[in-house]
């Protein structure tokens, strides 16, 4: 492929590292991913693993490429493999450009799994490192001296970088790890590859300031800007992040955040916290979601705010919970017992995670009512790049709230007063003169219990009515692509990077088409319906089985015969190429079909 | 028109309870208490679970609110956390507290904040009629176990501050009981538990047979309160006779949550001003961890 004096300018590089659980892979990858955004780059980065911490077969993959992309890319440049079972399992990732660095330890590289053409780099790392340091997880450091080597990173760049890493581990782990980078830098001495002469070269850009950070963390940060104070949570994967940001960032603040017993306390002690006027925040997923259901409807009736973030991964049951789906939608859009209204809104990206949370905590505060986070397990955990949150464009708008003068020239005070907008003033406990009840109990105005059947009636048309008002200003979707095409796609959360891609791919191959990336997905707005109806046909993306969002959408009239379903639940992600085939199918039976109905007239 | 000197708000309602139901002791004791506690309505929040004890906080001036069946508990913690200037006043019955809430009873005990529990346990569903509670003896509608003790259930957690048990039928003693329940909460001392005997005259009238059976601590010689290995043997010891233990069963010294949780050098949760930016130099601060 190259020759030491023609080596390819890095701009799109895809790097799995992968052997049994507790090997240390999300390590080797997350500090690839620090060095190339420190070189200027962007990164994706994307974690394959068992919900067990030793043990299994787990992979970590990262992405560093010049531009805006976020997902993994279809191709596989560069595959650490720590054991045969890695190879076994990413061979079909490989092609005649791919490199191995396999350590062979336990035998040699099975070359019969290898594409040919593929170039393999191999060492016996972890006996190199059992042998020196006496402790096999050393051989990833090791690795990485040949790893960063080949992808053309500076020597003292990476040792850094694992300065950054190792430091707070300790003096000793650190020393550790220099002198095992020491000894991959000497192997790859040895296998010819010396500082500057890798298979890539990167371009030394002007780095731009970049985050490196997650969805959940974003998320944290979003309700904490926001000036939420109370969060709580119950460890769950793939949404604990959020509790851990939080434990650490809140106190700092005056916030609390509390690992509760499970998670009817969480959200019953968020609604504690909620009732005394301070902005507050859950989050969970599914099963925790599940559980939660019974409170999330006492905030609807009750009228209180609240966020609530529901960071899916596969279900039913406890599923797969590690791997992403999303598959709570309905449970999002249609949970809980009796009717009330809440707000549901789904980020693409970390960048979106932040200020859609600001958003939604300033929504749940002004309509005094649920707003909930869509996130799945891949936005969640993933970590890529953005551009640092911009403070100054955080607009924080209080909802209704009463203080003591206020109510001193009030005639009476009644915490469910109709109003034109449905949103009742709010007084917190400790302001005199604003007594009041709150109930999830039917009530009148002042909170007292009441089955009178007219103010029933008005009490439910109050609440419901709520979201009707809230459409005009929530987040509207975003429209990619060729706004002319007639082919379309819809999908939500992790699948934005991959659609985005999937379109690229597709006008390559002559088609044209354009994507819409809903982040409001209940109430369902009419820019998604209007793009429906402007498309011939509509292809929305989903990770379940069921079609849910699809669903949702034609509940709320989009018309069926313009929507075809993209569904997939093996609890693997989409790759753009793999989506791109899957349409590509999709549209040469269409073209038959046409052909078909042609002949026929 | 003449100018009105308060704003209105609402009404407190006429207690639902049966003539003769133990909960008007509460009610009573309970105004009695806070009134002598200094508690102004508009700092009270009254949290009240699903039963019939949970209608108290629609028949007193307060801020009160209408809990989830079970979740009283963590919904008082949490407006506690957020706003520890407030009196926060749990109220519910054994089935609320005891069957679909116990496991946060368990960790309200655990965590120790200052709040105050007021269970009527009256060994029965009152509100759903009759069935048996967790507190049912054996053989009450069949029932097949032994009913729960949660005075002995705190003995057990090394974290427990305030044990008491009083019986509605003796409203004097309830009366010390509830203010000295207040203190405690009111001088951030942590979770100060008043279990009270409160017969259900519909559906289980145990009145006659619980005051025969009742047993002041307090009058027995020798008791220590603060000895907790001692209580619970002496406790022990007067179950086994077939009486109920009643007074103050325990004192104890723990830190309260709100004291372990809260940043005492910032505003709590629910005084802080929503919109300003007086945090900003953490969220920088934040933003800057995240970059290279």
């Amino acid at each position: 492929m190259s020759s030491k004096n023609s080596q390819p300018v890095l701009d799109d590089v895809s790097v799995i590292v992968a052997g049994q659980g507790g090997d240390g892979s999300l390590t080797v990858i997350t500090m690839l991913a620090d060095l190339f955004r420190n070189s200027g780059l962007n990164v994706y980065t994307e974690r394959d693993v068992l919900s067990r911490i030793r043990g299994g077969h787990a992979a970590a993959t990262m992405r560093a490429f010049i531009g805006e992309k976020y997902c993994i890319g279809s191709k596989i440049t560069l595959l650490l493999a720590l054991d045969e079972e890695a190879i076994e399992k990413n061979a079909g990732h490989l092609d005649s450009d791919s490199i191995v660095v396999f350590d062979d330890s336990g035998g040699s590289v099975p070359e019969n799994l290898l594409p040919d053409g593929t170039r393999v780099y191999a060492a016996p790392f972890n006996r190199i490192a059992m042998r020196t340091m006496r402790r096999e997880l050393y051989k990833n450091s090791i690795a990485f001296g040949v790893v960063g080597r080949i992808l053309g990173l500076e020597d003292e760049n990476i040792r850094d970088t694992f300065v950054k890493r190792f430091q707070r581990m300790g003096q000793v782990i650190l020393e550790y790890n220099l002198e095992a980078l020491g000894l991959g830098f000497h192997l790859a001495d040895e296998m010819g590859i010396h500082e500057g002469e890798g298979v890539y070269k990167i371009e030394p850009t002007d780095p731009e300031e970049h985050l490196l950070i997650m969805g959940n963390e974003s998320v944290a940060f979003g309700f904490m800007a926001a000036g939420g104070r109370f969060f709580c949570g119950y460890p769950i994967t793939p949404s604990s992040e959020v509790l851990e940001t939080l434990q650490k960032w809140l106190p700092r603040c005056g916030g609390v955040a509390r690992q509760t017993e499970d998670e009817l306390a969480a959200i019953n002690m968020a609604i504690g916290a909620s009732l005394t006027g301070t902005r507050t925040m859950v989050a969970t997923s599914g099963p925790g979601f599940s559980l939660m259901q019974e409170g999330l409807g006492h905030l609807g009736s009750a009228e209180i705010p609240l966020v609530a973030v529901d960071c899916q991964r596969s279900g039913p049951s406890t599923g797969m919970p590690t791997k992403p789906e999303q598959s709570d939608l309905n449970l999002m859009v249609f949970g809980g017992h009796g009717d009330f209204s809440r707000i549901v809104l789904a980020p693409g990206h970390p960048e979106d995670c932040f200020y859609l949370t600001v958003k939604a905590t300033n929504m749940a505060d002004k309509y005094q009512c649920p707003v909930f986070i869509a996130m799945d397990q891949a936005l969640s955990q993933n970590i890529a790049t953005v551009k640092p949150f911009k403070l100054d464009d955080v607009e924080i708008t209080p909802g209704k709230r009463l203080d003591d003068k206020d109510l001193e020239g009030m005639e009476a005070y009644k915490r469910y007063q109709f109003t034109d907008d449905g949103v009742s003033p709010f007084a917190a406990p400790g302001t005199p003169g604003g007594m009041s009840l709150v109930t999830g109990n039917e009530h009148d105005e002042w909170g007292l219990v009441s089955t009178n059947p007219v103010n029933r009636v008005r009490m439910m048309d109050k609440r419901m009515n709520k979201i009707e008002l809230a459409k005009d200003e929530l987040p509207k979707a975003r429209l990619y692509g060729d706004a002319k095409a007639e082919i379309g796609f819809i999908g939500v959360g992790m699948l934005y990077g991959i659609i985005l891609e999937a379109v690229e791919l597709l006008g390559k191959e002559g088609i044209k088409t354009k994507y819409l990336q809903p982040r409001t997905i209940w109430p369902v707005l009419d820019d998604v319906l209007e793009f429906v109806e402007e498309c011939s046909r509509v292809y929305v993306v989903e990770l379940n089985a069921q079609g849910q969002l699809a669903h949702i959408l034609m509940h709320q009239g989009a018309n069926p015969d313009k929507i075809i379903n993209i569904l997939r639940y093996d609890g693997i992600p989409f790759r753009p190429a793999g989506l791109t085939r899957r349409i590509l199918e999709e549209e040469s039976r269409f073209i038959k079909d046409i052909k078909r109905e042609a002949k026929v007239q | 028109m003449t100018t009105q000197p308060h704003t209105k708000t609402f009404t407190p309602s006429r207690p639902i309870w049966c003539a003769g139901c133990g909960d008007f002791a509460v009610k009573g004791v309970l105004e009695k208490a806070l009134e002598n506690a200094g508690v102004a309505p508009h700092n009270l929040m009254l949290l009240a679970g699903i039963g019939c004890s949970g209608t108290i906080q629609n028949n007193i001036k307060c801020y009160g609110y209408h809990a989830l069946h079970g979740r009283v508990l963590p919904t008082a913690i949490g407006a506690k956390l957020a706003n520890p200037d407030l009196t926060v006043v749990a109220a519910g019955g054994d089935g609320d507290g005891y069957a679909i809430g116990a496991g946060h009873l368990v960790h309200t005990f655990k965590g120790n904040p200052s709040i105050t529990y007021v269970v009527m346990n009256n060994n029965t569903y009152g509100l759903t009629k009759g069935q048996a509670s967790p507190t049912s003896p054996v053989g009450f509608h069949d029932n097949p176990e032994e009913g729960m003790d949660s005075i002995m259930l705190g003995l057990s957690l090394p974290t427990t501050t305030f044990l008491a048990r009083g019986f509605s039928g003796n409203p004097e003693q309830l009366e010390k009981l509830m203010g000295a329940a207040l203190e405690h909460t009111q001088a951030g001392k942590g979770f100060a538990f008043l279990e009270v005997l409160s017969p259900c005259v519909t559906y289980y009238d145990t009145h006659r047979e619980w005051r025969a059976r009742v047993y002041n601590v307090e009058e027995d010689e020798g008791y220590d309160p603060t000895n907790r290995a001692q209580a619970f043997a002496r406790n022990m010891e007067i179950k086994n006779e077939g009486r109920i233990p009643i007074g103050r069963i325990f004192k104890g010294e723990h830190p309260s949550l709100e004291s372990l949780v809260l940043n005492h050098k910032e505003l709590p949760p629910a005084q802080q001003k929503i919109g300003s930016l007086i945090h900003r130099e953490h969220y920088d601060k934040f933003i800057s961890s995240y970059l290279g």
